[in-house]
């Protein structure tokens, strides 16, 4: 079996959806385990389970059996609360849709995960600007979401998942909803940020063409997990 | 095509059954409401006027004279000297029966013979002829209605004891009425019908009439009118059953207007439920109505779909409400009834009639109100572009845009609702209707005030609770089009309320006061009774001679409370004995004339009531013409005093003037006057055993309080209904915070996600909804007190003719307040525990 220090262990994880009464497998017994810094790849056709496995490593979702345990924390005997706390500090979400809050600006978006944990005066401003400095959106700072374009905002998005320095980054199709173009500019974005700090990144993805940055690329099919050489 | 359409429709409506719910509940409550005074009112009205019917028959016309009757040989007079058909003497009175003394019963003495033209209700299908004959060959008989003597198990030969003036009498029953219509029998019930000697003996009022009935052909109306107008004595009228009753309706027209308004602002607020629900549903539909816009549907079928959609919705709802109405119809009834009762009219009989009428009047409302208020959201479907479904942020700019002219429209309303106000003189109607439009007018001004409280709350949270403290003000900002029609809603109920509040305590307030100066007297002894009596009068005055010679007794003052007649039309009229001190007790609305008593005491004049001057616009130095036995005479109005004791108003003269036109009919009421420094318990009970048992003494505190008590009976009704109105704004609040939490699902997902727990969530959420409430109850408390103002000098001044003094009392202020943030509080506590519950990652799959 794989060896205790890895950073991410899952192990015989099991989850159901119950649409109208008949039960619908998502994984059935699926085991993975990442070590810290790595990025991986998880393909998979829509409706395999990517965002459904990203949901429940990010403690979003609770599945029907089965250990999650994520930096010797064992999240799945965590309570409601407790998982809270810990995703709050430990966990980065990049959305497909970007997920910003429309009421708040792109600096009150950054802040909030901050605030969350604690407030934060000056500093926290400074940590907000200088990250968006990076995104290449410092003239964006006071603007609200929906004037921004998809790509700034998904680069917003990116921010507001590292603000709170996490340790894990779960990113679901960031470039799901962008052109060619921009989708490769923010991933090389999210690439680079997320290596600088040494963070682990797990991405979900249906094109083929971000496997280019993985250090592992994995493949849901069946209702489990496969693992993919290049 | 359209089926289809319909189906896409009807199956997302059926995935809300929540909003749903709420919907119909509003059109349910809002109808049912209305109805329910409408039923309440009218009934009491009708009652009155099938029983008159019923015991009246075909009468037209009615002779009648005071209080004091009239004397039998008016009768004799009229039939044998002018040969004047189709008379019908009547002597009546209520008396309380051993057999259940919580009732009493109408007992009404005819002469059975000449009542066979009437054909009165109690003689329809029966052998009329045999029972009139035993009626008035056999002493001590009468006949009573089946259902009553079934409701006391008596039947044919018992005997019915009733308690009169000078002991029990007995009864003995010849017949039972059977009624053939359920309208008569109901009419009849109570009811004890006997010879008119028999009635007079029983009562010991020989040779006495309550009044006489007259059928008037209507061949030739106006000769028999002229003629019978010659032969009558002038204190004695002949009035038209049909003008009587219009006169009944107008007694009670100011309640039931202000009845109705309470109706109706339950009817506006249940409005709001539907508009709610409606807007609801086509937002959560712009995907849906987009996507078909795109295939080729065109904007009026969508616009069909919705419609129907509503009158659906409208007509069930209005079903539930025509029934919950006829319940709570019921319901009202009583109370309903008992206060046109104490206030206006006696009525003898409960019970609910219906008619089509007020039953298409409510399909109107409910359908009409469910069509009002589907327009708006019916405009925002039509919006939705066929090439994308507009997000959510462009709706709300857009509804920001809107905002701009719903400012000003609050504001025309607001001014056109001052305007009417002031200007309209008289109109109890355009009275309310000026509170209406100052509430809707204000409700409308809602959204801006809430935008502007959200920035100076948000400046004030963010700088104490960073981001976090931004949020709720954010987001009652943000969806302001959705939050803004709770807010306002909210405010309306709340406003109302406190309007209402400090109108009715203003009331209190001054009719406390009132009655501590009117009541002068340490002891009263009021003294009932049926004024035909012959005796009275020499027996009131001995009693008044038994108390004056009392040591412990200084003075005595007595007031005698009857009728006289003006214009054909009964006049409530007060002749006065007065001491010095009960003087005291009359507060001028002009400036006291030192001369004043003096003339009261020596001359043909009268004070009249506030409310008296108020409807028949008199004032100081005006004569009215009284009709008295000596032909019309001119009497002086001296001044206008404060009376709340009754809304229509009366006169006051003193004894000696009443005395020199009308009949000595003896005291209604004795004021005692203690001496100086004597024991108020001492002399209640050396009066209680000089006097006769039956006789009603009570201290000035007793009455004092009995009136109050009265006075808060009379606003049950207002204030249940209140709450009602209060309750259908409530579930609409929390059906609408249940909507725009659900909208804001996915939202809420990601907060959850980047961190915040169920318990921080709760707080959000609770912090937006006592925001909301905040800013409701802000508003309400300026607009409430507008509405108490227009409530107290417009529109009850209107009514009743009563001048009250605003009395601001801030409990009620804080109360509204606290009021609204409750309401808010507890319509957001289960959305937000519903938002706390749902997994993050399934919010975030919301659309
Ligand atoms: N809350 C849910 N209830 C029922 N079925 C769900 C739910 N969430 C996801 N599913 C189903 O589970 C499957 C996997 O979903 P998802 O993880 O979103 O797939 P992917 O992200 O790979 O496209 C899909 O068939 C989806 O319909
Ligand atoms: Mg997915």
């Amino acid at each position: 079996m794989t060896p205790a220090n890895n950073f991410i262990e899952i192990d015989g994880l099991t989850k159901n959806y119950r649409e109208t009464g008949r039960p619908v497998t998502i994984f059935d017994n699926l085991s993975l385990s990442v070590k810290r810094g790595e990025l991986l790849v998880l393909l998979g056709r829509s409706g395999s389970g990517k965002s459904t496995l990203l949901n429940l490593l990010g403690g979003i979702d609770r599945p029907d059996s089965g250990r999650i345990v994520i930096d010797g924390i064992e999240l799945t005997s965590l309570s409601e609360h407790r998982r809270t706390l810990f995703r709050r500090h430990h966990i980065g979400f990049v959305f497909q849709s970007y997920q910003l809050i429309p009421t708040l600006t792109v600096m009150d978006n950054l802040l909030l995960p901050l605030e969350l944990i604690q407030p934060t005066g000056k500093a926290g401003r400074n940590k907000a600007a200088e990250l968006l400095n990076n995104l290449d959106l410092s003239d964006r700072l006071d603007t609200y979401p929906d004037r921004l374009s998809g790509g700034e905002q998904q680069r917003v998005a990116i921010a507001r998942a590292l603000i709170h320095d996490p340790l894990l980054v779960l990113a679901d199709e960031p470039t799901g909803n962008l052109d060619l173009q921009t989708g490769q500019q923010v991933m090389s974005l999210l690439d680079k940020l997320v290596r600088q700090s040494g963070k682990t990144l797990i991405l979900a993805t249906h094109s083929r063409e971000v496997m280019g940055i993985a250090d592992r690329i994995l493949t849901i099919r069946d209702h489990s997990l496969i693992e993919t050489d290049d | 095509m359209n089926t289809i359409l319909n189906r896409a429709g009807r199956n997302f409506l059926l995935r809300h059954p929540w909003q749903l719910a709420l919907a119909l509940l509003g059109i349910t409550l809002g109808v049912a409401v209305v109805i329910a005074i409408d039923l309440a009112l009218d009934s009491a009205l009708q009652s009155f006027k099938q029983v008159e019917q019923t015991v009246s028959g075909k009468a037209t016309h009615r002779i009648a004279g005071g209080e004091g009757g009239l004397d039998e040989a008016l009768y004799r007079k009229l039939r044998v000297e002018h040969g004047i058909r189709n008379l019908a003497p009547v002597l009546q009175t209520y008396l309380p029966i051993q057999q259940n003394p919580k009732i009493k019963l109408r007992v009404i003495g005819i002469d059975p013979f000449a009542e066979n033209a009437f054909r009165s209700g109690w003689q329809s299908g029966q052998d009329g002829a045999q029972a009139a004959i035993r009626l008035v060959a056999e002493a001590n008989t009468a006949i009573i209605g089946r259902q009553t003597a079934e409701a006391l198990g008596l039947s044919i030969g018992d005997e019915l004891i009733v308690a009169t003036g000078t002991g029990d009498r007995r009864l003995r029953i010849v017949d039972l009425i059977a009624p053939a219509s359920a309208v008569a029998a109901e009419a009849l019930s109570n009811i004890v019908i006997a010879d008119i000697s028999t009635v007079q003996e029983i009562t010991g009022w020989f040779g006495r009439l309550s009044h006489i009935d007259v059928i008037i052909p209507e061949t030739d109306p106006h000769k028999v009118q002229a003629r019978l107008a010659d032969i009558l004595p002038g204190d004695v009228s002949l009035v038209s059953i049909a003008t009587q009753f219009e006169s009944m309706q107008q007694m009670t027209e100011a309640f039931s207007i202000n009845l109705s308004a309470m109706g109706l602002l339950s009817l506006l607020v249940g409005m709001f439920l539907i508009y709610n629900t409606m807007t609801f549903l086509v937002l959560q539909r712009r995907g849906l109505i987009g996507n078909l816009r795109l295939i080729g549907v065109t904007r009026r079928q969508i616009s069909r779909m919705i419609l129907t959609e509503a009158l659906i919705l409208a007509a069930i709802g209005t079903m539930l409400g025509i029934g919950l109405g006829l319940l709570l119809g019921q319901v009202m009834l009583q109370p309903v009834t008992a206060t046109v009762d104490t206030l206006y009219f006696r009525v003898d009989r409960l019970s609910l009639s219906v008619s089509p009428l007020q039953i298409g009047k409510a399909v109107l409302l409910g359908i009409g109100a469910t069509l009002l208020a589907v327009i708006p959201p019916l405009r925002e479907a039509n919006r939705f572009s066929p090439k994308h479904a507009l997000t959510r942020s462009q709706l709300e700019s857009g509804s920001r845009r809107l905002s701009r002219s719903i400012l000003l429209l609050g504001i025309l309303l607001i001014a056109a609702g001052f305007a009417i106000g002031f200007l309209s003189e008289t109109s109890i109607k355009l009275g309310l209707a000026s509170v209406f439009l100052l509430l809707f007018g204000f409700a409308l001004l809602t959204p801006a005030t809430t935008l502007a409280v959200m920035s100076c709350v948000e400046t004030l949270s963010g700088r104490l609770f960073g981001i976090l403290g931004k949020l709720p003000p954010r987001m009652v900002g943000a969806e302001i089009s959705r939050t803004g029609v709770a807010i306002a809603a909210l405010m309306i109920a709340v406003a109302a309320t406190i309007g209402m509040n400090l109108m009715i305590d203003s009331f209190r307030v001054t009719v406390a006061q009132w009655l501590n100066t009117t009541l002068q007297a340490d002891l009263y002894v009021s003294i009932a009774g049926d004024k035909t009596a012959r005796d009275k009068a020499v027996k009131d005055r001995q009693l008044k001679a038994i108390i004056a010679e009392l040591a412990e007794v200084d003075q005595v003052s007595t007031v005698l409370h009857t009728q006289v007649v003006a214009d054909d039309m009964p006049v409530k009229v007060s002749a006065f004995e007065l001491t010095e001190a009960s003087k005291n007790g009359f507060v001028f609305k002009q400036a006291f004339d030192t001369g004043l008593w003096r003339a009261f005491e020596e001359q043909e004049t009268v004070i009249v009531t506030e409310p008296y001057a108020y409807h028949n616009k008199v004032k100081a130095g005006d004569t009215i013409a009284l009709q008295t036995a000596k032909g019309l005479q001119d009497f002086k109005i001296l001044g206008i005093y404060y009376d709340y004791s009754g809304d229509r108003g009366r006169l006051a003269m003193s004894r000696t003037q009443y005395l020199r036109y009308w009949p000595d009919l003896g005291y209604t009421g004795i004021g005692v006057y203690g001496v100086a420094g004597s024991d108020l318990n001492v002399l209640e009970s050396r009066l209680r055993d000089r006097l006769p048992q039956a006789l009603d003494l009570k201290s000035s505190r007793a009455i004092f309080d009995a009136s109050m008590q009265v006075f808060n009976e009379t606003f049950l009704i207002t204030e249940t209904l209140r709450w009602l109105a209060a309750g259908i704004a409530f579930v609409g609040v929390f059906g609408s915070l249940m909507a725009l939490q659900f909208e804001r699902t996915r939202q809420l997902g990601i907060l959850r996600a980047i961190g915040m727990t169920p318990g921080q969530l709760t707080g959000l959420i609770c912090a937006e909804t006592g925001l909301m409430g905040l800013t409701a109850g802000l508003i309400a408390i300026p607009v409430g007190l507008l509405v108490a103002y227009v409530l107290i000098y417009i529109v009850y001044l209107r009514s009743f003719g009563w001048t009250m003094t605003f009395h601001l009392n801030p409990t009620m202020l804080i109360q509204g307040l606290l009021l609204a943030v409750f309401a808010a509080l507890l319509a957001g506590i289960l959305p937000a525990y519903r938002m706390a519950r749902t997994r993050p990652a399934e919010a975030l799959r919301a659309e």
